[in-house]
């Protein structure tokens, strides 16, 4: 069937009744899911073999959110774009999951053991119950062994609920509803087990049994405690060394992608002094911003945008641009116009003043500053020839249009433009400073 | 700037001293350290170089110099990199001067270092000159602010003169947040002493209350918003 490469992945459903087998498997197979459920009651039937199967598939098969999150978990590197991330053509119809996930290997890859256990569990209760059901169907094993079922079922279901705990977070009381699910799970197939192996029933035989399971139990428990306790302190290592690598992978992508195309460009252009220093403090630039980006903030603020043109200023002249900013607001028509008075200022700075430029902005309550100083031989305002646009028009005439201020302060120190909007636009014209 | 007056033992202005400051260098990394001591004025004697935490507090120890250059982040020790040096080099305080020096420009990294007691804090893209200067400025005892380090006190002190902090250490005076927006805007204090009509004494005495208020503050939004800041 060449119809196989679109298919969904089979992945177990978070439509279920149970565990959300029949009805991933219909998705996968592309059949209505109430034929699949009807099916596999059926088939339970005809000797247990639809239960074995939909055990087996409930081990195997990882949930759709499991699935997600293990293919996540592969860092999506520009470095290796030769290592396939998934068999090719594996596209998805579904929305869940990403990519198909080889689910015939993964529990055996990442839940191996707990897959052991499960299964041999599967056996002892595969043999136990032929034997009872091979001779004869009495009552009182088939109360015990469906209430072994059913516990084993209610445990197995909150196995499901934290491992989607673990990603989702789940609060306290959902918890302590999950110990009582294991509780009375536990409780069933203890109770189970014990009617079944005592047989009779007898109360006095069932509570010496109980008596001496609970003993047993103990010592197993005594046992395996230790041994319990390191496993899972070896498990919580793993995962941290795991998240470590992922990270690892991370960083060293990003490296490959930036800083060392940056050096072999440097390396080249060696000659160049002006285009190494460009190359570095546009390098310096893409890091820094890499590094210490605060994802909790809004994208696309004045600071943001100051700082874009302060860049590309810096890329297209050469010399350093340094913004230090103070306070940030949500952009509006008047701060774009204050954003390229700032860039005109900034061009004009970088060109004349002929080294590094410094840019303040300063948003507070009432008003919106921009400051941008050269250290430049100076110049007139009044020797600007007239048709010179740069700072009539689009500096202080821009700033004027929008309701703020502009003044330029020129000594043989430097030159400073100072730029103003006010929170609320109006027509006032304030004094310059 | 020959005109900046320092308070250093000799009296003189902190760019020519009668005598050679005497500097230790802290940084893990070797070409950095060379470059800069090829780049820093004949007048400062580099006594010692460190790579570590545990280096760099011991030469310190050994060295007594007048000023440390120290980065921000260095190995060894229990991780707290630079803060580290200056807590463990902390009976010397009195006359070993710190100037902080990183290429990190993140807010909790520079406060913490001011915090911990240093005199000042600079780039490491600054040429060998501006260093200089910041190094016989620190000998001095003065404060050496960065624009970026005057932008980080306007943010976490707020930009307007508060009146409802019932602590003094907790907000700057109107001259002092003036001074700190001058230098935010790329002003020499030079420049700041000229624009605000003071002397360039009363500009130091300004910036060194503000990196006392800094150092000593309390001020709960100081060090939350030194924390969640990852920002430049």
């Amino acid at each position: 069937m060449t119809t196989a490469l679109t298919r969904p992945p089979l992945v177990r459903s978070s439509d279920r009744i149970i565990a959300g087998v029949c009805a991933g498997l219909a998705a996968h197979l592309g059949w209505p899911v109430k034929g699949v459920r009807i099916g596999m009651v059926l088939a339970s039937l005809a000797g247990g073999a639809g239960l074995a199967f939909y055990a087996w598939l409930w081990i195997m098969v990882p949930t759709a959110d499991e699935s997600a999150r293990r293919n996540a978990r592969r860092p999506a590197s520009p470095i290796a774009p030769a290592v396939p991330r998934a068999m090719p053509g594996a596209t998805t119809t579904g929305d869940a999951a990403a990519v198909r996930p080889p689910w015939f290997r993964v529990g055996g890859v990442r839940y191996g053991k707990e897959i052991l256990l499960g299964a041999g569990l599967l056996l002892v209760a595969g043999i136990l119950i032929a034997q009872l059901l091979g001779v004869n169907v009495p009552l009182g094993t088939l109360i015990p062994a469906a209430a072994v079922l059913g516990g084993a079922s209610i445990a197995w279901m909150q196995l499901d609920e934290t491992r989607r705990a673990g990603l989702l977070d789940k609060t306290k009381a959902d918890q302590a509803g999950g110990w009582a699910r294991l509780a009375a799970g536990l409780a069933l197939v203890v109770a189970g087990v014990l009617v079944m192996v005592s047989g009779s029933g007898s109360w006095e035989q069932t509570w010496l049994a109980l008596l001496a399971s609970v003993a047993v139990l103990g010592g197993v428990v005594l046992v395996l405690l230790p041994w319990a306790l390191k496993f899972w302190r070896d498990l919580e290592t793993e995962r941290a060394g795991r998240i470590r690598e992922t990270e690892r992978a991370e960083i060293a992508a990003h490296l490959h992608d930036s800083v060392l195309q940056t050096l072999a460009l440097i390396q080249r252009r060696a000659a160049n002094e002006h285009d190494v220093v460009r190359l570095a403090r546009a390098q310096e630039r893409e890091l820094r911003n890499w590094l210490f980006q605060d994802p909790g903030k809004d994208a696309g603020q004045l600071s943001d945008r100051i700082k874009a043109v302060a860049a590309e200023v810096e890329d297209s002249l050469g010399n350093a641009v340094e913004v230090v900013s103070v306070g940030d607001t949500a952009m509006t028509e008047s701060h774009e116009a204050l954003v390229q008075a700032s860039r005109e200022a900034m061009l004009n700075a970088s060109r004349h003043g002929g080294g590094a430029v410094s840019v303040y902005l300063e948003v507070s309550a009432g008003r919106t500053e921009v400051f941008i100083k050269d250290r430049g031989p100076g110049f007139d305002l009044q020797d600007v020839p007239e048709d010179r646009l740069g700072v009539r028009e689009s500096i202080i005439g821009r700033m004027k249009r929008h309701g703020g201020t502009a003044s330029i302060t020129s000594t043989e120190d430097g030159t400073e433009v100072r730029l103003g909007l006010p929170a609320i636009p109006t027509d006032y014209a304030e004094g310059k400073s | 700037m020959t005109n900046i007056q320092g308070t250093g033992p000799q009296g003189t202005g902190p760019s020519r001293p009668a005598q050679p400051v005497r500097v230790v260098i802290v940084d893990d990394h070797g070409i950095f350290r060379s470059g800069l001591k090829a780049d820093l004025d004949a007048s400062i004697h580099v006594v010692g170089e460190a790579a570590t935490v545990e280096q760099a507090i011991a030469v310190i120890a050994q060295e007594r110099p007048e000023v440390v250059l120290l980065d921000v982040h260095l190995p060894g020790g229990l991780g707290g990199g630079g803060r580290e040096v200056i807590a463990g080099s902390a009976a010397l305080l009195a006359t070993t001067k710190f100037l902080a020096l990183s290429v990190s420009d993140a807010a909790e990294d520079v406060v913490a270092v001011i915090r911990a007691g240093a005199r000042g804090y600079v780039t490491k893209t600054i040429s060998g000159a501006e260093i200089t200067d910041a190094v016989f400025r620190v000998a001095g005892g003065d404060a050496v602010f960065s624009p970026r380090l005057a932008g980080f006190v306007l943010d976490a002190f707020g930009t307007a003169p508060a009146d409802i902090a019932d602590d003094e250490l907790d907000r700057l005076s109107a001259r002092e947040l003036e001074v700190m927006r001058l230098i935010a805007r790329g002003y020499s204090y030079k420049e700041v002493a000229k624009e605000l009509f003071i002397s360039i004494k009363t500009v130091e005495t300004h910036v060194s209350a503000v990196l006392r208020k800094l150092q000593l503050s309390s001020r709960h939004e100081l060090t939350k918003w030194a924390a969640e800041r990852r920002l430049l």
